[in-house]
């Protein structure tokens, strides 16, 4: 059976840089999927791949068993992401906002109320729901982001550095939603550039540096920060020695 | 579409950008019209008086709503430009572009529905200037009152703004090449200045963004008639442009 997500010798370059690396990775029903990496690894690359923002120069990214390339609007529609900036338009409220990405991800419109509301007090964003996004802090930003890629329920979920600007609060908060949504069968795939409380929180953990997938590691081991530092140094030194 | 709709006009609807061009122009645009006619008719000697003179195409009605005409042919471009630049502009500039990916309504659609909405803001704009100068022209008593010239002159006005303002439109293609508005409103600033060129050459009917400002000043003295061709130019460069701004919006990638 197909994994919900999968890539598949994934490349893609941007002139002579070589952004995505022969990736090959999958995320299974109920799997949270954590990549960590540097800045510049290629984690929001790989992200925009696996949600056609780009398209591969060679290999495939699918999202439940579809090329993306030609994935139709019933596999956009379980589908939630949210990928560096906010689905925030500054000049409409929280709430407004929400609703347009339900209507974006068809939410019938009977429903759109109710999964409004839903989200909104899941993410703790009552009070300021009837206020312009051009008012909220960078970590209710990022809330609301996070309530507008979720208010569909999506069995698919593509995260870039989810808990950026949150508070210590929101990213616990952050991180039981994503353990919720595993439970739930979807799946879920994070990055993160640091070993985060989301990233803790993953049944995998794969470690990209320069483009490329450089190793893995054990969520349920001792030291990850040391581990997941001697992998990129290992990394380093074996360009270095290939280097002529 | 009904729901790329729905969200593209409540973003227009809740836009500062919009409302500030729509009452900028649905009010000082008849305003200017109609001091510039006041000066033209005022028997006064100064250069501005001169001018405006100058620029009368008739008296009366005819007179004041054809000053009108020619600040709108070119008022309405810029003007309407910076919406439509804003609109498909914004989306880069405020990085809310990639939030367009990976939906079930396609982006195709999401930038159909921004010129569905945008068109309709148009004809609701060029309807309202055409209000505004009827009541501020009753108002300043401009005369004589003749019911079928005034309405055939309105309806001219309407004509002129929307033709104009649809010219814009090609400022979405400008604004999603370049990944935000300032190249739109780089691009209309020289646009202004060859449209001029052009007429000053005598080819301006064939430049389709002269073409509302040829019509301004029909029936002028030097002023060629514009052919069925010529006026053909206008909706269908607007419509050549929002067909390859939908096409952009299907292929782009978020950079």
């Amino acid at each position: 059976m197909t994994a919900p997500i999968e890539a598949t010798r994934l490349t893609r370059s941007f002139g002579a840089e070589i952004a995505v690396d022969d990736i090959d990775l999958e995320v299974g029903t109920g799997e949270i999927h954590a990549i960590v990496g540097l800045n510049g690894a290629g984690k929001t690359t790989l992200m925009r791949l696996l949600l056609g923002m780009l398209h591969p120069d060679s290999g495939i990214a699918s999202i439940l068993g579809y090329d993306t390339e030609d994935a139709t609007s019933a596999v956009w529609g379980r589908v939630g992401h949210l990928i560096e900036v906010p689905f925030a338009y500054p000049e409409l409220t929280v709430k407004e906002n929400i609703v347009a990405s339900a209507l974006l991800h068809s939410v019938p419109t009977s429903s759109i109320g109710t999964a409004v509301d839903r989200v909104v007090e899941q993410f703790e964003l009552g009070h300021w729901a009837n206020r312009r996004a051009r008012v909220l802090s960078l970590g209710n930003r990022q809330r609301l982001g996070l309530a507008s890629a979720l208010v569909h329920e999506p069995s698919v979920l593509i995260l870039d550095e989810p808990a950026n600007a949150l508070d210590p609060a929101g990213v616990v908060f952050t991180r039981d939603l994503l353990r919720q949504y595993a439970r739930e069968h979807a799946a879920v795939l994070v990055s993160s550039h640091h070993l985060d409380q989301l990233a803790r929180v993953a049944h995998t953990i794969t470690v990209m540096h320069r483009g490329r997938q450089v190793g893995m590691l054990d969520p349920a081991g001792v030291d990850l920060e040391q581990s997941f530092f001697e992998i990129v140094h290992r990394s380093d030194m074996a360009i270095r020695e290939a280097q002529p | 579409m009904r729901a790329a709709y729905r969200v593209e006009i409540r973003k227009l609807l809740r836009s500062r950008v919009a409302f500030v061009a729509t009452a900028l122009m649905g009010v000082l645009l008849p305003a200017m019209g109609l001091g510039f006619y006041s000066v033209a008719v005022s028997g006064g000697t100064g250069s501005l008086a001169d001018k405006a003179a100058a620029l009368l195409t008739g008296e009366g009605w005819a007179g004041y709503l054809g000053q009108v005409d020619q600040i709108a042919a070119v008022a309405l471009f810029l003007g309407a430009g910076v919406v439509v630049a804003w609109v498909f502009g914004r989306e880069h500039t405020d990085r809310t572009f990639p939030s367009l990916f990976a939906l079930p309504v396609g982006r195709g659609t999401i930038a159909g529905a921004k010129f569905l909405v945008l068109i309709l803001w148009m004809v609701a704009l060029s309807v309202l200037i055409a209000v505004v100068a009827l009541i501020l022209g009753v108002i300043a008593g401009v005369a004589p009152w003749d019911a079928g010239v005034v309405l055939s002159e309105l309806s001219r006005l309407v004509v002129i703004s929307l033709g104009a303002a649809v010219l814009s439109l090609t400022m979405g293609l400008v604004a999603s090449m370049g990944r935000g508005y300032l190249a739109a409103i780089g691009t209309m600033s020289v646009i202004v200045a060859v449209s001029q060129i052009a007429v000053l050459f005598g080819t301006g009917g064939w430049f389709p963004f002269a073409v509302p400002g040829l019509m301004a000043v029909a029936g002028m003295e030097g002023i060629p008639a514009l052919t069925p061709i010529q006026l053909a130019l206008v909706p269908g460069l607007a419509a050549a442009s929002m067909w390859l701004t939908v096409e952009w919006w299907r292929r782009a990638e978020v950079v």
